[in-house]
């Protein structure tokens, strides 16, 4: 991997206005950048980012498998006890899963799961169609060569996903909260796809859908929603209203239930417990475990043992936080970055040891592996001159070198 | 190998929505207060419609109203759909109470193929806007507007049958409130 400079493309804020993607600039500052990219070889997308994420996918199914089996884990990892049935039956009733993008440290050698957002990714317009359409436009105006590709099969992949999902026809609502452009451009990208697939996309705001006199959800225009794909977190849908008016519903929804267990940070110590040592992985525990052990060296166990020279950096996470919110980086007990979004202080927090993200021109970048069903499709990148990547850090395209 | 797809969709427009399912049949509709309104702008013949069709689409909205409006167990449910004073007790037929909106006007379009007119009974929301038996909402009892013809299918009866408590009314707005306060719910 490596950066370069390339000219920005002389129409780009007429293409952005023509495609209706209207944050190419958030809060002041840039948010899509193409004044550089990042190049890569084909062999190294596929060895170091596509087959490492499959498996890390892979490895989170099986952990899935084995925290819905014990509610002791449902327990730990936060899943309240009136929505464990709901979790664990829609594992068990094989729903299958849509997407998810896992945050990856890399710096040439082995990828590293930061963690992965498996229920409500965002970014997909800008990875799957204006990147797409940058590779394009560069290799048409020369600036890049005509073999130049890019991992990013992420639009195509989704449609596929959504044909073997669901039969033809089949009506999906998707629901984002109205007034967040970003959020709703990840639902239009995700509908266009799925019409592609065959299905019939319909759009509610979250805050309009209803609840019948028959217990079924309903839209804006009071038709019933059979199958729903809801840009809203699984852990916030628990303590809402509604929450408990799923089940009665009998709505199918996308992301299924026990993605809440995936796209929570208490399934990297899970994960640690059962892979340890893997590659892939960075050691990872409940704070609550080890807590007395990295303080003052009490308790603790031969597991953290074994990791305790790699936790001499570590960072601590709040389970469910998102855009790096009360993420703290603790280098030999003190602070070395804090978050200012402080958001999710008050909730569990895990510990994982710290993997420092490569610089490149006083930028950090992180690696976004898309996952589509069960396979790794895509990439894309964000990067931030802080080391906790946050909600304004860029955007940036990449390629890989012919 | 190619990595990458070989087409996607590049806008962001709405259009993947909009485009999505079958486009229904429409009709140029018009909405009143009262009867004396429409007859007023069927005599300055500003309307497809002629005073006496006025006539005949106020009293099947009348008659409609009493058939399909919903009804309510208590004045509080009620006016919690449709607002404060915008009730009023009824009889039922088989003894005791309930509690309907009042009629607050009509809408009036013409049947498709020009076979004649149809109307619906409007009822006051409580949001300020107008709904029909059926659930459609319109902004005003005072305006005109292409609307699927769908609209003017008249609801299921709801005389003679049990009231609706606080329990069977339709609820929205049950999701969102655990993430408010965010800028965004994606991550």
């Amino acid at each position: 991997m490596h950066k370069i400079a390339l000219p920005e493309r002389a129409d780009l804020h007429a293409k952005a206005e023509e495609a209706g993607f209207s944050f190419l600039e958030m809060g002041g500052e840039p948010y899509w950048d193409e004044t550089s990219a990042y190049a890569f070889t084909l062999e190294e997308v596929e060895t170091r980012i596509e087959d490492p994420s499959s498996e890390l996918h892979g490895m989170c199914r099986a952990a899935v498998e084995r925290i819905v089996a014990s509610e002791e884990l449902m327990d730990r990892m936060g899943i309240p006890p009136g929505f464990r049935d709901l979790v664990a039956t829609s594992w068990q009733r094989q729903e299958g899963e849509l997407y998810g993008r896992m945050d990856l440290a890399y710096d040439g050698g082995d990828a590293k799961l930061l963690e992965y957002n498996a229920d409500t990714p965002t970014s997909l317009y800008e990875t799957a169609a204006f990147q797409w359409q940058w590779l394009e436009d560069q290799i048409a105006a020369g600036a890049l060569p005509a073999g130049a590709d890019q991992f990013n099969r992420l639009h195509e992949a989704l449609a596929e996903r959504f044909a073997a999902m669901f039969p033809p026809d089949h009506d999906i609502h998707f629901a984002a909260a109205a007034g967040h452009a970003e959020d709703y451009a990840t639902v239009e990208a995700l509908a266009w796809a799925a019409r592609e697939g065959g299905m019939g996309a319909h759009y509610t705001d979250l805050g309009q859908i209803g609840l019948s006199a028959e217990g079924q959800f309903t839209d804006a225009e009071d038709r019933v929603i059979g199958t729903l794909f809801k840009l809203y977190p699984w852990e916030d849908i628990f303590a809402d209203e509604f929450g408990a008016a799923i089940v009665p519903s009998g709505c199918r929804m996308i992301e299924p239930a026990w993605k809440a267990l995936v796209s929570n940070k208490a399934i990297l110590p899970v994960l640690w417990e059962m892979f340890e040592g893997h590659p892939n992985l960075l050691p990872a525990f409940f704070l609550d475990d080890v807590a007395g052990a990295l303080r003052d060296g009490t308790g603790g166990s031969a597991l953290l043992d074994r990791s305790r020279d790699a936790l001499r950096t570590h960072v601590v996470k709040p389970f469910f936080s998102r855009e790096g919110a009360s993420v703290d980086i603790i280098e030999g007990g003190r602070p070395l970055e804090t978050a200012h979004d402080r958001a999710y202080d008050q909730g569990a927090k895990i510990v994982q040891a710290y993997a420092p993200l490569p610089v490149f021109d006083g930028f950090r970048p992180v690696l976004g592996a898309w996952i589509v069903g069960e396979e790794c499709v895509a990439l894309g990148i964000r990067e931030d001159r802080a080391r906790i990547t946050q909600d304004l850090s860029r955007f940036k395209p990449h390629f890989i070198a012919p | 190998m190619r990595k990458r797809s070989a087409t996607v969709a590049l806008t962001l427009m709405g259009a993947a929505f909009a485009l999505s399912g079958c486009r229904e049949d429409r009709t140029e509709a018009s909405s009143f207060p009262d009867l004396a309104s429409c007859r007023a702008e069927a005599e300055a013949g500003s309307l497809n419609f002629t005073p006496a069709d006025c006539d005949a689409a106020f009293a099947q909205a009348q008659a409609d109203h009493e058939e399909t409006a919903p009804r309510y167990d208590a004045l509080a449910v009620c006016e919690e759909e449709h607002g404060v004073g915008n009730c009023e007790q009824q009889a039922e037929a088989g003894g005791g109470f309930s509690f309907m909106p009042l009629l607050a006007g009509m809408m009036i379009g013409q049947m498709l193929g020009g076979r004649g007119i149809m109307s619906q009974p409007l009822v006051n929301t409580a949001n300020g806007r107008f709904a029909t038996p059926g659930g459609t909402s319109v902004a005003s009892n005072n305006g005109r507007g292409a609307m699927n013809a769908s609209a003017f299918q008249k609801a299921p009866a709801t005389v003679g049958r049990p009231p609706m408590s606080q329990a069977d009314v339709m609820r929205r707005g049950g999701f969102g409130s655990s993430g408010a306060a965010r800028t965004s719910f994606g991550g």
